[in-house]
């Protein structure tokens, strides 16, 4: 533990290294790594299957693991069973104990070891408060309504005082309105104790929210780590653009390199890109990522540097955005958000013709690449971001 | 009114039917309870052999047989036997069916068939078969070959009880007290325990009704150590013997007892396997 | 047969959950208490009594052998005096009637709970039906005793109703042998169909009946099918239960019952009142090795006959 003082901040309070799990043939996880520093909520977020829920057991010691190393604030804690680990597990459907109140649920982490009634009694009080339990000590859980029930269980791991927070799909049991208010709260109550938390969601909106930084997972791999908003505009694999909702894909050859561009052959036109550092080469295959919200639509016979004729061929009205999805000549499906309908005067309607326009600076070059570990995977061809 | 919405697809326009049906079902419950219903009257009616007209009511037969120790004692006898077995009997049946929930391990489906097995073969055989060796070990005629036997035939049932109970118990409500630091006999008695409870009380009902029903086995082993069933055969091989109606007044009288706690808590159990218990 | 106890390892570095060891001690007295208090109460006997079959009796004490005398001898008397093989036809006789009334009886009760009473009255007609389980069977097998004697409840009833010549002479014979059974078994049976019967998607019905068929087809073509196994699983629950049993056959049927057999006592009767009087349990132990036997062709026969049905059928 000295150690880590001696070395400059951040402190990194849980280290994963090289966590591996398969089940007979299937392999869940394959050499994971990640670093999580001290009060950082770090959100995991991937498809079901992707292997997000294991690691999260298996940093909980519910789970064992094939291969790997768990530190947690640099103590080794691999070979600790699940009981004498001083992480938390918070559960999807808050695993509360049916025979218990609120008080005693609360308290049973507490009132495992020789403890002293008064301060047990202090302690639950104080946390109760601080989720806003305070009148509902009493109850029994089958009272309880969902969002209640939701700060039983954090209250129950928190009281313990954990060294990090791990959270399993916390807020998918609840309903949509109450889980973007439970958001907020949790964030809060993470910033106000600065304990780490790790949180597992397959709900985009719910990891981008609140997560200092989010893990990307697919097929047991990380795909991507990093602040939600270099997660949403600079996609680093074909996985991720493709994962985080609102994403063009188009696929093509590059045909030229000059003056800081790329230019790329794909279905319906040559599209321009910014090179960056190391451009791919002539003749190689790539696939550029287009945000659906940098796409702007013109009227026709203006000259921009990237534009695409399509098609209309269906209008979202969500509320504060209209989504527009379009299909160009080749087939190629495209989507476009405006922050407001289209004035009264330029209706739309389905199958009109439409050119759209975007600008080589929002365009995200993907080289293929292999990522290590993946030839095993049929199909493991994966993309990877220029300059990463 | 062909439109009408018929909740029943068969017990739609067809009168006959239910009619039919309906006085079918009178007459079997009429079948079920005719023989306690005949018990419990004719305990309070004088002649020694039943007939109708009835020759008005006494309780002389109540008298009888609180001045004749047999049944008395052999009474005593099951209900030292009974609940002990039943007890027994949860005992083994909780640990193996926590044993069966709770861990993956070779010959998993030979163990639940071998504890399943005792309720399968005639108790006639077994009655024969637990005399065979426990006359050879010198265990044979005493209450306690009795309770030693009946542990075997009231594991099963009491086990299958505890097992849907832990049925209905999510994983995670275990994973959360380890995770929370319980150790193992911690997450036992201090969740595990207290959530199987109604399964376990059901399941010592269903054992202790078993083990105080049981004849042949008891026939065979108890030697003069008669459990109530024994007795009772004794008693109606020996002679017609209207004390009989009231000793079978009394245990109808304990079974309703034990029914109402078989409503409460069997029935629960049984008919919401589904239940989850934390949503 | 023997559950290993150390093979729950996992392959890890992390141990079985909530154990600092590799294999819980919760594990070890879960499966090992339960094994051992199995094998010691439960398989030895049954291993003692295939022995004891082969043991005798030498101036009424039992001397340990391996001798076939018990077995010869009962094969000779299989025809002569005791008739062995006629008790065994009566058992089989008076079981598998037994196990065919009682599903006759119990499962058109279930078709009137299922489908005539509301939902709500499920519960309690259940256990109301149950309710003569919680009683005693001896005593409620003396009950029947004094309803069906000659002059019991039943006749002098009827007699003083002035309907003599409804009058029934059915104690002691095998028929009153099958009523303490049907009586013994119709609370189980009912369980068991309620389960199977209930379980049926009335929508199926609905939609039979939508497509034009009529009560007895939707009943024909969806209900009894579907009913199948709950029907077979209770058939063979009562045959067995009716072919081990000696009560009713003692009480009701009087030991030796009249049947269309003739007045022939069930096997089971017989070993029971046989060890009565001679307590020859060397003896006993092998007329109880034949039950088994019998039971277990009887019940494989009653397999290959379903399977071969479910093969016509399908």
């Amino acid at each position: 533990m000295n150690a880590i003082s001696d070395i400059a901040p951040p402190q990194v309070d849980l280290e994963l290294r090289g966590i591996a799990k398969s089940f007979g043939d299937f392999v869940a996880l394959e050499r994971v790594d990640l670093a999580i520093e001290r009060g950082e909520f770090v959100a995991i977020m991937g498809p079901s299957g992707c292997g997000k829920t294991t690691l999260l057991r298996i940093v909980a010691g519910l789970e064992s693991m094939s291969s790997g190393q768990l530190l947690l604030r640099g103590q080794d804690i691999s070979a600790l069973p699940v009981h004498k680990r001083s992480t938390r597990l918070v559960w999807q459907n808050f695993a509360l104990f049916p025979h218990l109140n609120v008080r005693q649920n609360i308290a049973f982490g507490l009132t495992l070891r020789r403890h002293d009634k008064a301060k047990v009694k202090a302690k639950v009080d104080e946390i109760a408060d601080l989720v806003q339990l305070g009148q509902f000590l009493d109850r029994r859980i089958g009272q309880l309504s969902g969002g209640q029930k939701q700060r039983v269980a954090i209250a129950r791991a928190l009281v313990t005082e954990p060294e990090i927070l791990l959270l399993d799909e916390p807020l998918s049991a609840l309903d949509a309105h109450l889980r973007i208010r439970m958001q907020s709260e949790m964030k809060r109550l993470q910033q106000r104790l600065g304990i780490s938390f790790l949180y597992v969601t397959h709900n985009q909106s719910e990891a981008f929210s609140m997560a200092d930084r989010v893990v990307v997972m697919n097929r047991g791999r990380i795909e991507q780590y990093g602040p939600p908003e270099e997660i949403y505009t600079q996609p680093k694999t074909h996985f991720v653009a493709e994962f985080v909702g609102s994403n063009n894909i188009f696929d093509g050859k590059v045909v030229d390199v000059e003056g800081g561009l790329i230019k790329v052959q794909c279905a319906d036109a040559v599209i321009s890109a910014a090179a960056g550092e190391r451009p791919p080469g002539k003749g190689s295959t790539v696939s550029l990522v287009v945000q659906a919200d940098k796409i702007g639509s013109k009227p026709a016979g203006t000259v921009a540097e990237n534009s695409l004729n399509a098609v209309l061929s269906g209008r979202e009205f969500t509320g504060s955005q209209v989504i527009y999805h379009l299909e160009t000549a080749a087939g190629v499906e495209v989507k476009m958000v405006a922050q407001e309908p289209f004035s009264q005067t330029e209706r739309t309607a389905i199958n009109m013709a439409m050119q759209l326009y975007w600008s080589p600076g929002d365009t995200v070059v993907l080289r293929p690449g292999i990522v290590p570990g993946v030839e095993n995977i049929p199909g493991g061809r994966s993309y990877v971001a220029l300059g990463a | 009114m062909a439109s009408v919405i018929r909740p029943d697809p068969l017990a739609a326009d067809g009168r006959w039917w239910r009619v039919a049906g309906r006085l079918y079902m009178a007459i079997g419950y009429l079948f079920l309870v005719l023989p306690i219903a005949t018990m419990i009257v004719f305990s309070f009616q004088k002649g020694q052999f039943a007939s109708i007209p009835g020759q008005g009511w006494t309780l002389q037969w109540y008298g009888k047989l609180f001045t004749d120790g047999t049944l008395l004692e052999a009474l005593r006898n099951s209900l030292i036997v009974s609940p002990l077995a039943a007890t027994g009997g949860c005992i083994l049946g909780f640990l193996a069916a926590y044993a069966l929930h709770r861990f993956r391990f070779r010959g998993q489906g030979a163990f639940s068939v071998l504890l399943v097995l005792p309720v399968l073969i005639p108790p006639l055989i077994l009655g024969v078969a637990f005399l065979g060796l426990l006359s050879r070990i010198g265990l044979q005629g005493q209450l306690l070959s009795v309770i030693l036997t009946h542990v075997v035939i009231v594991t099963a049932p009491a086990m299958a009880v505890i097992q849907l109970r832990l049925g209905q118990m999510p994983a995670s409500l275990e994973e959360a007290a380890w995770d929370l630091g319980a150790t193992d006999l911690q997450t036992l008695y201090k969740v595990v325990l207290p959530f199987t409870l109604p399964g376990i009380a059901g399941g010592w009902l269903l054992a202790f009704t078993f083990s105080f029903d049981e004849f042949i086995i008891a026939w065979f082993v108890s030697g003069f150590e008669q459990t109530l069933p024994v007795a009772v055969y004794a008693y109606i091989v020996g002679s017609v013997d209207p004390s009989l109606n009231a000793v079978g007044s009394i245990v109808f009288g304990l079974s309703v007892l034990s029914l109402i706690g078989v409503e409460l808590l069997l029935f629960p159990i049984l008919l919401s396997r589904y239940r989850s218990a934390t949503s | 047969m023997v559950a290993s106890l150390a093979s729950g390892a996992l392959p890890g570095a992390v141990p079985e959950a909530g154990s600092g060891k590799v294999t819980s001690p919760m594990k070890v007295l879960g499966i090992g208490l339960p094994l051992l208090y199995s094998a010691a109460f439960f398989v030895a006997p049954l291993a003692f009594l295939i022995m004891l079959g082969f043991w005798l009796v030498e101036d009424f004490q039992v001397v340990p052998a391996f001798s076939l005398e018990n077995y010869l001898d009962i094969a000779q008397h299989m025809f002569a005096k005791s008739n062995y093989a006629l008790a065994i036809a009566q058992s089989l006789w008076v079981s598998l009637s037994t196990a065919f009334l009682a599903v006759l009886v119990c499962y058109p009760m279930v078709l009137a709970i299922v489908y005539l009473a509301p939902l709500s009255r499920h519960r309690l007609l259940l256990m109301l039906a149950v309710a003569p389980f919680w009683s005693s069977y001896v005593l409620r097998l003396f009950s029947w005793q004094i309803l069906l004697a000659n002059k019991g409840i039943i006749n002098s009833g009827l007699a003083w109703a002035g309907l003599e010549s409804f009058q029934v002479s059915l104690i002691y014979t095998q028929s009153a042998t099958r009523i303490g059974l049907i009586h013994y078994l119709a609370p189980i049976l009912i369980v068991i169909l309620y389960v199977t019967v209930a379980n049926i998607d009335r929508d199926l019905i609905q939609a039979a009946r939508d497509l034009g068929a009529t009560r007895w087809q939707a009943f024909r073509r969806v209900i009894l099918p579907m009913s199948r196994t709950g029907l077979l699983v209770s058939a063979s629950f009562a045959a067995i239960v009716s072919f081990g049993d000696v009560l009713a056959g003692a009480l009701l049927g009087g030991g030796a019952g009249k049947s269309v057999l003739g007045s022939v006592p069930l096997f089971s009767n017989m070993i029971m009142s046989e060890y009565a009087s001679s307590t020859n349990l060397p003896r006993t132990s092998a007329l109880a090795m034949i039950l088994v036997l019998v039971m277990i062709l009887m019940l494989a026969a009653g397999a290959a006959l379903a399977d071969r049905n479910k093969i016509d059928a399908g």
